[in-house]
């Protein structure tokens, strides 16, 4: 019999933790103040962080942390110091960006459960086993797989897989764009966190949280990381003749016909990308899915209840 | 010339056999074979056994150290052929392969251990903890994102003591995709796929661009270390790459000549640049020079003591000559 995917869906606030649960979500992940890639993204601070876990337990649901930034190596040892907390709330699932995070996480933190997230850049069933190797629980694959090369991927053993099964494909692979930066990269300073977890107030607690974020740097995070580059209109020149005006070909991927194929190739989580989604689209999207999965039955196309989003949510609505 | 010093590598890389045959290439140590991008890249040496095993002979006559590099973007049906060049590579001598992706540096790590891996600038090594998770699958040289600076190569160098290879000049990868969006103009230009990424293209948006090479995005600007050379020879870096993949092989062997004769003459103990070595470069650089990754700044920017290698947009669009 095939095992029902877990549905993970995106949250940006308290309140959209409470409504991706409430609309069938068995799983909510959020970003960790400070340290989840993509600034324009919502983010939890401590105070949030508690109060959604809470709300995720009570509702019987988990929550997922990402920690997705490349912190540098001052920066590394101060969020080393934070993990703990993170599991005294009984948070244990953290969503990494680099192999290098991954492994010294798991190397002073067995008791966490690692997932090599989408920035990780795995595609493959070879990608796969390396991220299995390397210790991850689960590694997260975009959209773009389909349920057939799926089935490969699901020969390797010992390793969760999640698709994305709803996002944005923009036309640089994720994880390997730094066009952003090569425009404008900025240094900036990282925000005070964890106030509330020390209990200082207002004043930077002695051996708070400092350094920098390269701003404009995708894989390294920070605020407004993407400035949207790639969804501007560019002049072709070939030859050193202008031959035309365009877009990069960008499309948001909805595959919410082949839940069962995806279920039955193996797939372990079924995860929705789109953490600043507000309430009222996050919602209806959830639901959809959930309807989805709970159909167990191959939905004919015309009986999929699209979970298509507006077309305006493209890259700054990850 | 210094001992300590003399022993640096000068490497570039070429796509198919006919280029490799029209290139000169005496003042390159070192050669990488393939095309990164794309699997339909005219002829390119991934694809096409027989003459990746020719190229790595042509580079082992010249006395050249010969390597293989990698698809920087794989999907599974990529993979039986990346096996099989491994193999070829393997069993031609290749000195070392480059991987870009995680999934390969596995398989070239359980099947192919007698091939030494290079790390490529799309594996996104940016912390020494990252070097070390991929020294446990073999790798022994790292080019580090292109995004970091030299004060933080230099942290991942004290932290872990591995060899990096960096980008001293060229057009530097930006990005990959799993499309091309060249197609859409197959039939309005008349021109088919493989000869469409062979066009001179430019992206150009606002007052910056950059290179199209249809599945591949570069900077507009070429990356140009050549007046920080010393510090990069006093830091201990001793790899260095020119990326020629999209260039002519005028462009891969005038380059060369002047990064040779500067890394000599640094290395001999005088940093002075010459003035005809700037316009070898300023003159095949199309839209100007660029080198700001690797001062913490944006990197198109330019930093150094030359204010005419910034350039202008103004060239992208002067007649092909």
């Amino acid at each position: 019999m095939t095992a029902v995917p877990v549905l993970l869906a995106p949250a940006g606030s308290r309140q959209a933790v409470a409504a991706a649960l409430d609309a069938g979500a068995d799983a909510v992940y959020v970003g960790l103040k400070g340290w989840s890639r993509g600034g324009a993204r919502r983010e939890l601070d401590w105070d949030e962080l508690v109060a959604a876990q809470r709300e995720a337990a009570s509702a019987g649901g988990r929550l997922q942390v990402a920690i997705n930034t490349i912190p540098k190596a001052r920066e590394r040892a101060q969020l080393f110091e934070r993990i703990p907390g993170l599991l005294d709330l009984g948070i244990d699932e953290v969503i990494v960006n680099d192999v290098g995070m991954l492994a010294a996480l798991r190397k002073r933190f067995p008791g966490l459960r690692l997932t090599a997230g989408i920035g990780c850049g795995a595609q493959t069933v070879a990608d796969v086993a390396f991220f299995r190797d390397l210790g991850a629980h689960a590694v997260v694959l975009p959209g773009t797989v389909s349920p057939a090369e799926m089935r490969e991927i699901r020969t390797v053993h010992g390793i969760a897989v999640e698709i994305m099964i709803h996002m944005v494909e923009e036309f640089v692979l994720l994880g390997k764009c730094w066009m952003p930066s090569y425009v404008h990269l900025k240094p900036s300073p990282l925000p005070s966190l964890f106030r509330s977890q020390t209990g200082d107030g207002d004043d930077a607690p002695e051996g708070a949280l400092s350094g920098l974020r390269q701003t404009g740097s995708m894989k390294r995070g920070g605020v407004g990381a993407c400035f949207r580059i790639c969804q501007q209109s560019w002049e072709l020149y070939v030859g050193g003749r202008r031959v035309d005006a365009r877009l990069f070909p960008s499309r948001q991927i909805s595959r919410i016909a082949e839940v069962k194929a995806y279920a039955e190739a193996g797939v372990d989580v079924l995860k929705l990308q789109g953490r600043s989604l507000p309430v009222e689209l996050l919602a209806p999207l959830v639901r959809r899915y959930r309807e989805a999965i709970d159909a167990r039955t191959v939905p004919a196309a015309d009986e999929v209840r699209s979970a298509a989003l507006p077309a305006t949510w493209a890259v700054v609505g990850r | 010339m210094s001992p300590a010093i003399s022993q640096f590598e000068l490497n570039t890389t070429i796509a198919n056999l006919r280029d490799l045959r029209e290139s000169d290439l005496r003042d390159y140590d070192g050669v990488y074979l393939g095309d990164i991008y794309c699997r339909i890249y005219e002829a390119n040496f991934l694809e096409q056994p027989d003459d990746l095993k020719e190229g790595l002979r042509i580079l082992q006559d010249q006395g050249k150290r010969a390597y293989v590099t990698t698809y920087a973007g794989p999907r599974n049906d990529f993979l039986p052929r990346v096996r099989k060049m491994l193999e070829a590579s393997a069993a031609a001598g290749a000195e070392a392969v480059e991987v870009h992706n995680l999934g390969i540096l596995k398989i070239a790590h359980d099947e192919f251990p007698q091939l030494p891996v290079h790390i490529g600038g799309f594996a996104n090594v940016y912390t020494a903890p990252g070097v070390e998770v991929l020294r446990e699958f073999g790798a022994v040289r790292f080019t580090p994102n292109y995004e970091l600076s030299l004060d933080e190569i230099n942290e991942i160098t004290t932290a872990c003591g591995a060899p990096m290879e960096l980008l001293v000049h060229g057009k530097m990868p930006l990005g990959i995709s799993d499309y091309c969006f060249l197609l859409d103009y197959e039939e309005k230009w008349g021109v088919k796929c493989p000869d469409l990424c062979q066009k001179e293209l430019f992206l150009k948006q606002g007052d910056w661009a950059m290179k199209s090479v249809g599945k591949g995005i570069l900077s507009g600007k070429d990356v140009c270390m050549l007046e920080h050379l010393p510090r990069l020879l006093a830091e201990g870096h001793r790899y260095f790459r020119i990326e020629t993949v999209s260039e002519t092989p005028a462009y891969r062997s005038e380059v060369a000549a002047v990064y040779r004769a500067a890394l000599n003459r640094v290395a001999a103990g005088d940093g002075e640049v010459d003035e005809g070595w700037w316009e070898t470069v300023r003159r095949h650089a199309r839209i100007g020079l660029c080198n700001g990754f690797y001062f913490g700044r944006s990197g198109m920017d330019y930093a150094g003591v030359r204010p005419d290698a910034i350039g202008s947009l103004l060239t992208i669009s002067r007649a092909e000559s």
